[in-house]
Protein backbone atom coordinates (compact mmCIF):
# COMPACT_ATOMS: atom_id res chain seq x y z
CA UNK A 1 0.00 0.00 0.00
CA UNK A 2 1.30 3.39 -0.90
CA UNK A 3 -0.52 5.98 1.11
CA UNK A 4 -2.86 6.55 4.00
CA UNK A 5 -5.35 9.33 4.45
CA UNK A 6 -2.68 11.76 5.63
CA UNK A 7 -0.97 11.57 2.25
CA UNK A 8 -4.05 12.73 0.39
CA UNK A 9 -3.56 10.38 -2.54
CA UNK A 10 -6.56 10.51 -4.84
CA UNK A 11 -9.08 7.68 -4.66
CA UNK A 12 -9.73 5.78 -7.86
CA UNK A 13 -13.48 5.17 -7.89
CA UNK A 14 -14.67 2.31 -10.07
CA UNK A 15 -18.32 1.99 -10.99
CA UNK A 16 -19.48 -1.61 -11.53
CA UNK A 17 -22.55 -0.83 -13.55
CA UNK A 18 -24.23 -4.09 -14.53
CA UNK A 19 -22.52 -7.32 -13.48
CA UNK A 20 -23.26 -10.82 -14.61
CA UNK A 21 -25.41 -12.24 -11.83
CA UNK A 22 -28.60 -10.25 -11.17
CA UNK A 23 -30.40 -7.75 -13.38
CA UNK A 24 -33.46 -5.58 -13.57
CA UNK A 25 -35.45 -8.19 -11.64
CA UNK A 26 -33.37 -7.13 -8.60
CA UNK A 27 -33.39 -3.39 -9.32
CA UNK A 28 -35.04 -1.90 -12.42
CA UNK A 29 -32.44 0.89 -12.42
CA UNK A 30 -29.65 -1.54 -13.30
CA UNK A 31 -28.50 -0.80 -16.87
CA UNK A 32 -28.53 -3.75 -19.30
CA UNK A 33 -28.67 -2.48 -22.88
CA UNK A 34 -25.66 -0.76 -24.47
CA UNK A 35 -27.52 2.58 -24.46
CA UNK A 36 -28.45 2.24 -20.79
CA UNK A 37 -24.90 1.26 -19.86
CA UNK A 38 -23.53 4.23 -21.79
CA UNK A 39 -25.85 6.63 -19.99
CA UNK A 40 -25.00 5.11 -16.62
CA UNK A 41 -21.28 5.36 -17.35
CA UNK A 42 -21.61 9.04 -18.22
CA UNK A 43 -23.54 9.78 -15.03
CA UNK A 44 -20.95 7.90 -12.97
CA UNK A 45 -18.09 9.77 -14.63
CA UNK A 46 -19.77 13.06 -13.76
CA UNK A 47 -20.19 11.81 -10.17
CA UNK A 48 -16.49 10.96 -9.81
CA UNK A 49 -15.85 7.51 -11.26
CA UNK A 50 -12.69 7.27 -13.32
CA UNK A 51 -13.11 3.56 -14.18
CA UNK A 52 -16.22 1.72 -15.34
CA UNK A 53 -16.34 -2.06 -14.97
CA UNK A 54 -18.43 -3.47 -17.81
CA UNK A 55 -20.45 -6.61 -18.53
CA UNK A 56 -22.67 -7.20 -21.53
CA UNK A 57 -26.22 -8.53 -21.66
CA UNK A 58 -28.68 -9.74 -24.28
CA UNK A 59 -31.81 -7.69 -24.87
CA UNK A 60 -33.67 -9.82 -22.31
CA UNK A 61 -31.02 -9.19 -19.66
CA UNK A 62 -29.30 -12.57 -19.92
CA UNK A 63 -25.52 -12.76 -20.00
CA UNK A 64 -23.58 -12.09 -23.18
CA UNK A 65 -19.87 -12.73 -23.73
CA UNK A 66 -19.46 -12.13 -27.45
CA UNK A 67 -16.95 -9.61 -28.73
CA UNK A 68 -19.78 -8.09 -30.79
CA UNK A 69 -21.94 -7.36 -27.79
CA UNK A 70 -19.02 -6.01 -25.75
CA UNK A 71 -18.13 -3.85 -28.75
CA UNK A 72 -21.65 -2.38 -28.70
CA UNK A 73 -21.36 -1.68 -24.98
CA UNK A 74 -17.86 -0.18 -25.28
CA UNK A 75 -18.90 1.98 -28.23
CA UNK A 76 -21.91 3.26 -26.31
CA UNK A 77 -19.78 4.06 -23.27
CA UNK A 78 -17.12 5.86 -25.31
CA UNK A 79 -19.80 7.82 -27.12
CA UNK A 80 -21.50 8.91 -23.90
CA UNK A 81 -18.46 9.61 -21.71
CA UNK A 82 -15.61 12.08 -21.77
CA UNK A 83 -12.45 10.19 -20.79
CA UNK A 84 -13.47 7.34 -18.50
CA UNK A 85 -11.32 4.18 -18.31
CA UNK A 86 -13.06 1.06 -19.62
CA UNK A 87 -12.53 -2.18 -17.72
CA UNK A 88 -14.14 -5.25 -19.30
CA UNK A 89 -15.10 -8.22 -17.19
CA UNK A 90 -13.66 -11.61 -18.07
CA UNK A 91 -15.70 -13.34 -15.37
CA UNK A 92 -18.33 -15.86 -16.41
CA UNK A 93 -19.37 -18.72 -14.18
CA UNK A 94 -20.10 -21.84 -16.27
CA UNK A 95 -19.28 -20.15 -19.57
CA UNK A 96 -16.62 -21.90 -21.70
CA UNK A 97 -13.14 -20.41 -21.49
CA UNK A 98 -13.15 -19.46 -25.17
CA UNK A 99 -16.24 -17.33 -24.56
CA UNK A 100 -14.67 -15.60 -21.58
CA UNK A 101 -11.78 -14.34 -23.68
CA UNK A 102 -14.09 -12.66 -26.19
CA UNK A 103 -14.75 -9.50 -24.12
CA UNK A 104 -11.11 -8.36 -24.40
CA UNK A 105 -11.08 -8.68 -28.20
CA UNK A 106 -12.88 -5.40 -28.90
CA UNK A 107 -11.37 -2.72 -31.11
CA UNK A 108 -9.82 -0.79 -29.50
CA UNK A 109 -9.20 -3.08 -26.54
CA UNK A 110 -10.29 -1.86 -23.12
CA UNK A 111 -7.54 -0.23 -21.07
CA UNK A 112 -8.27 -2.69 -18.26
CA UNK A 113 -9.91 -6.06 -17.69
CA UNK A 114 -10.70 -8.13 -14.64
CA UNK A 115 -8.71 -11.30 -13.98
CA UNK A 116 -10.21 -13.69 -11.42
CA UNK A 117 -7.49 -15.22 -9.23
CA UNK A 118 -9.18 -18.50 -8.39
CA UNK A 119 -12.33 -20.56 -7.98
CA UNK A 120 -15.65 -19.16 -6.82
CA UNK A 121 -18.84 -21.05 -5.97
CA UNK A 122 -22.21 -19.90 -7.31
CA UNK A 123 -25.60 -21.23 -6.28
CA UNK A 124 -25.53 -24.84 -5.06
CA UNK A 125 -24.04 -26.55 -8.10
CA UNK A 126 -21.85 -24.11 -10.06
CA UNK A 127 -18.22 -23.11 -9.68
CA UNK A 128 -16.28 -20.58 -11.69
CA UNK A 129 -13.04 -22.56 -11.84
CA UNK A 130 -10.49 -19.98 -12.94
CA UNK A 131 -7.64 -22.48 -13.10
CA UNK A 132 -4.07 -21.18 -13.06
CA UNK A 133 -3.74 -22.25 -16.69
CA UNK A 134 -6.75 -20.16 -17.67
CA UNK A 135 -5.58 -17.18 -15.60
CA UNK A 136 -2.25 -17.30 -17.47
CA UNK A 137 -3.98 -17.71 -20.85
CA UNK A 138 -6.19 -14.69 -20.22
CA UNK A 139 -3.26 -12.67 -18.94
CA UNK A 140 -1.11 -13.53 -21.96
CA UNK A 141 -3.76 -12.15 -24.28
CA UNK A 142 -4.27 -9.08 -22.09
CA UNK A 143 -0.54 -8.38 -22.24
CA UNK A 144 -0.47 -8.79 -26.03
CA UNK A 145 -3.32 -6.33 -26.34
CA UNK A 146 -1.92 -3.82 -23.83
CA UNK A 147 -4.67 -4.39 -21.27
CA UNK A 148 -3.98 -3.83 -17.57
CA UNK A 149 -5.39 -6.61 -15.39
CA UNK A 150 -7.27 -5.92 -12.20
CA UNK A 151 -6.52 -8.97 -10.08
CA UNK A 152 -9.75 -10.14 -8.44
CA UNK A 153 -8.94 -11.49 -4.97
CA UNK A 154 -12.09 -13.14 -3.70
CA UNK A 155 -10.55 -14.50 -0.49
CA UNK A 156 -7.35 -15.24 1.45
CA UNK A 157 -6.51 -18.21 -0.75
CA UNK A 158 -6.67 -15.97 -3.76
CA UNK A 159 -4.06 -13.74 -2.10
CA UNK A 160 -1.72 -16.73 -2.20
CA UNK A 161 -2.67 -17.28 -5.83
CA UNK A 162 -2.03 -13.61 -6.56
CA UNK A 163 1.44 -13.65 -5.02
CA UNK A 164 2.30 -16.75 -7.06
CA UNK A 165 0.86 -15.17 -10.21
CA UNK A 166 2.96 -12.05 -9.68
CA UNK A 167 6.04 -14.25 -9.27
CA UNK A 168 5.49 -16.14 -12.51
CA UNK A 169 4.04 -13.39 -14.68
CA UNK A 170 5.46 -10.18 -16.10
CA UNK A 171 2.39 -8.10 -15.43
CA UNK A 172 2.78 -4.34 -15.52
CA UNK A 173 3.52 -2.31 -12.38
CA UNK A 174 1.94 -1.50 -10.13
CA UNK A 175 -0.04 -4.69 -9.52
CA UNK A 176 -3.68 -3.70 -9.03
CA UNK A 177 -5.55 -5.95 -6.61
CA UNK A 178 -9.29 -5.85 -5.98
CA UNK A 179 -10.14 -7.33 -2.57
CA UNK A 180 -13.67 -8.75 -2.45
CA UNK A 181 -15.78 -8.97 0.71
CA UNK A 182 -19.21 -10.55 1.13
CA UNK A 183 -20.77 -13.97 1.51
CA UNK A 184 -20.06 -17.36 -0.04
CA UNK A 185 -16.55 -17.82 -1.40
CA UNK A 186 -15.58 -14.20 -0.84
CA UNK A 187 -13.80 -12.92 2.24
CA UNK A 188 -16.03 -12.55 5.29
CA UNK A 189 -16.67 -8.82 5.50
CA UNK A 190 -15.19 -6.79 8.30
CA UNK A 191 -12.85 -3.81 8.53
CA UNK A 192 -10.47 -5.88 10.70
CA UNK A 193 -10.18 -8.58 8.02
CA UNK A 194 -9.55 -5.94 5.37
CA UNK A 195 -6.68 -4.57 7.42
CA UNK A 196 -5.29 -8.10 7.83
CA UNK A 197 -5.48 -8.65 4.07
CA UNK A 198 -3.47 -5.50 3.52
CA UNK A 199 -0.56 -7.02 5.49
CA UNK A 200 -0.22 -9.60 2.72
CA UNK A 201 -0.46 -7.27 -0.25
CA UNK A 202 2.86 -6.96 -2.06
CA UNK A 203 4.84 -3.74 -1.68
CA UNK A 204 4.05 -1.20 -4.34
CA UNK A 205 0.66 -2.66 -5.21
CA UNK A 206 -2.44 -0.52 -5.46
CA UNK A 207 -5.49 -1.90 -3.72
CA UNK A 208 -9.13 -1.57 -4.66
CA UNK A 209 -11.93 -2.90 -2.44
CA UNK A 210 -15.51 -3.98 -3.05
CA UNK A 211 -18.16 -5.27 -0.70
CA UNK A 212 -21.36 -6.99 -1.69
CA UNK A 213 -24.76 -5.76 -0.49
CA UNK A 214 -24.78 -3.96 2.84
CA UNK A 215 -21.01 -4.36 3.12
CA UNK A 216 -20.33 -2.00 0.20
CA UNK A 217 -20.26 1.21 2.23
CA UNK A 218 -18.33 -0.05 5.30
CA UNK A 219 -15.51 -1.82 3.46
CA UNK A 220 -15.05 0.80 0.74
CA UNK A 221 -14.95 3.49 3.43
CA UNK A 222 -12.33 1.52 5.35
CA UNK A 223 -10.32 1.14 2.18
CA UNK A 224 -10.36 4.85 1.48
CA UNK A 225 -9.37 5.58 5.07
CA UNK A 226 -6.22 3.50 4.82
CA UNK A 227 -5.11 4.58 1.36
CA UNK A 228 -6.96 2.15 -0.89
CA UNK A 229 -9.44 2.69 -3.70
CA UNK A 230 -13.14 1.90 -3.97
CA UNK A 231 -15.50 0.07 -6.29
CA UNK A 232 -19.22 0.59 -5.96
CA UNK A 233 -22.25 0.11 -8.17
CA UNK A 234 -25.37 -1.91 -8.77
CA UNK A 235 -23.36 -5.01 -9.77
CA UNK A 236 -22.29 -5.33 -6.16
CA UNK A 237 -25.19 -3.76 -4.27
CA UNK A 238 -28.69 -2.79 -5.40
CA UNK A 239 -29.60 -0.83 -2.25
CA UNK A 240 -28.67 2.67 -1.15
CA UNK A 241 -29.46 1.76 2.44
CA UNK A 242 -31.42 -1.02 4.10
CA UNK A 243 -34.83 -1.37 2.45
CA UNK A 244 -34.19 1.49 0.01
CA UNK A 245 -33.23 0.43 -3.52
CA UNK A 246 -30.55 2.58 -5.15
CA UNK A 247 -31.93 4.92 -7.79
CA UNK A 248 -28.85 4.63 -10.00
CA UNK A 249 -25.20 3.65 -10.14
CA UNK A 250 -24.36 7.34 -9.96
CA UNK A 251 -26.12 7.65 -6.61
CA UNK A 252 -23.69 5.12 -5.15
CA UNK A 253 -20.70 6.82 -6.78
CA UNK A 254 -21.82 10.22 -5.46
CA UNK A 255 -21.89 8.87 -1.91
CA UNK A 256 -18.43 7.36 -2.32
CA UNK A 257 -17.06 10.64 -3.64
CA UNK A 258 -18.56 12.49 -0.68
CA UNK A 259 -17.05 10.05 1.81
CA UNK A 260 -13.65 10.25 0.11
CA UNK A 261 -13.62 14.03 0.24
CA UNK A 262 -14.68 13.96 3.89
CA UNK A 263 -11.77 11.64 4.65
CA UNK A 264 -9.30 13.98 3.00
CA UNK A 265 -8.90 11.89 -0.13
CA UNK A 266 -9.68 13.74 -3.34
CA UNK A 267 -11.46 11.73 -6.01
CA UNK A 268 -9.05 10.86 -8.84
CA UNK A 269 -9.56 12.40 -12.22
CA UNK A 270 -9.21 10.04 -15.13
CA UNK A 271 -5.70 11.43 -15.75
CA UNK A 272 -4.74 10.84 -12.13
CA UNK A 273 -6.25 7.36 -12.23
CA UNK A 274 -4.16 6.44 -15.30
CA UNK A 275 -1.06 7.64 -13.48
CA UNK A 276 -1.89 5.73 -10.27
CA UNK A 277 -2.73 2.52 -12.16
CA UNK A 278 0.20 2.70 -14.55
CA UNK A 279 -1.94 2.78 -17.68
CA UNK B 1 -32.57 -32.03 -21.30
CA UNK B 2 -32.11 -28.63 -22.85
CA UNK B 3 -34.50 -25.94 -21.70
CA UNK B 4 -36.19 -26.38 -18.34
CA UNK B 5 -39.91 -27.26 -18.50
CA UNK B 6 -40.51 -24.75 -15.69
CA UNK B 7 -39.03 -21.86 -17.69
CA UNK B 8 -41.37 -19.20 -19.07
CA UNK B 9 -40.68 -15.83 -20.62
CA UNK B 10 -42.86 -13.09 -19.20
CA UNK B 11 -43.05 -9.33 -19.36
CA UNK B 12 -45.11 -9.05 -16.19
CA UNK B 13 -45.44 -10.84 -12.88
CA UNK B 14 -46.91 -9.34 -9.75
CA UNK B 15 -45.80 -5.73 -9.60
CA UNK B 16 -42.83 -6.21 -11.93
CA UNK B 17 -43.08 -5.21 -15.58
CA UNK B 18 -40.35 -5.23 -18.23
CA UNK B 19 -40.19 -4.03 -21.83
CA UNK B 20 -38.61 -7.30 -22.97
CA UNK B 21 -39.87 -10.68 -21.77
CA UNK B 22 -37.52 -12.18 -19.17
CA UNK B 23 -36.84 -15.63 -17.81
CA UNK B 24 -39.39 -16.59 -15.18
CA UNK B 25 -39.40 -19.73 -13.06
CA UNK B 26 -42.84 -21.28 -12.59
CA UNK B 27 -41.60 -23.25 -9.57
CA UNK B 28 -40.06 -20.35 -7.67
CA UNK B 29 -42.77 -18.00 -8.98
CA UNK B 30 -40.30 -15.24 -9.75
CA UNK B 31 -38.08 -13.83 -12.43
CA UNK B 32 -34.75 -15.61 -12.34
CA UNK B 33 -31.33 -14.01 -12.18
CA UNK B 34 -29.61 -13.74 -15.56
CA UNK B 35 -26.82 -16.05 -14.40
CA UNK B 36 -29.33 -18.69 -13.42
CA UNK B 37 -31.15 -18.23 -16.72
CA UNK B 38 -28.16 -19.91 -18.36
CA UNK B 39 -29.11 -23.05 -16.43
CA UNK B 40 -32.81 -22.65 -17.27
CA UNK B 41 -32.00 -22.40 -20.99
CA UNK B 42 -29.44 -25.20 -20.94
CA UNK B 43 -26.63 -22.98 -22.24
CA UNK B 44 -22.98 -24.00 -22.02
CA UNK B 45 -23.91 -27.61 -21.32
CA UNK B 46 -25.76 -26.72 -18.12
CA UNK B 47 -28.76 -28.87 -17.22
CA UNK B 48 -31.60 -27.96 -14.84
CA UNK B 49 -31.74 -31.55 -13.54
CA UNK B 50 -28.07 -31.38 -12.57
CA UNK B 51 -27.31 -27.74 -11.91
CA UNK B 52 -30.47 -26.15 -10.47
CA UNK B 53 -31.34 -26.77 -6.85
CA UNK B 54 -34.85 -25.40 -7.42
CA UNK B 55 -35.50 -27.95 -10.17
CA UNK B 56 -34.03 -30.78 -8.10
CA UNK B 57 -36.08 -29.94 -5.02
CA UNK B 58 -39.24 -29.74 -7.12
CA UNK B 59 -38.44 -33.10 -8.72
CA UNK B 60 -37.94 -34.71 -5.29
CA UNK B 61 -41.23 -33.31 -4.05
CA UNK B 62 -43.03 -34.68 -7.10
CA UNK B 63 -41.75 -38.20 -6.50
S1 LIG C 1 -34.78 -21.76 -11.90
FE1 LIG C 1 -34.43 -23.98 -12.07
S2 LIG C 1 -36.48 -24.87 -11.93
FE2 LIG C 1 -36.76 -22.71 -12.37
S3 LIG C 1 -36.88 -22.56 -14.61
FE3 LIG C 1 -34.73 -22.27 -14.07
S4 LIG C 1 -33.80 -24.31 -14.18
FE4 LIG C 1 -36.05 -24.58 -14.11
Amino acid sequence: MNAGYHDGEPVVVTAALTGGVHGKEANPNLPETPAEIGEAAAACERAGASVVHLHARRENGERAFSTDRFQQVADAVREATDDVILQHSTGGTAAPEDRRIEPIRTDPPPEMASLDMGPLNRYDHLTSENTRAFVDRLHDEMRERGIKPELEVFNDGHLNETLAFLDRSDTTDPPYLNLVFGGGTTSPPSPRRLLTHLDDVPDGAEVNVLGFGPHQLPVTTTSMLVGGHARVGLEDNVYYRQGEPATSNAQLVERTATVAEQLGRPVATTTEARSILGL
Amino acid sequence: MAECPHLEYRETAGEQTFETARAYCAVADEFVQPMRADICTGRYGLAPSEDCEIYREAAETDQ
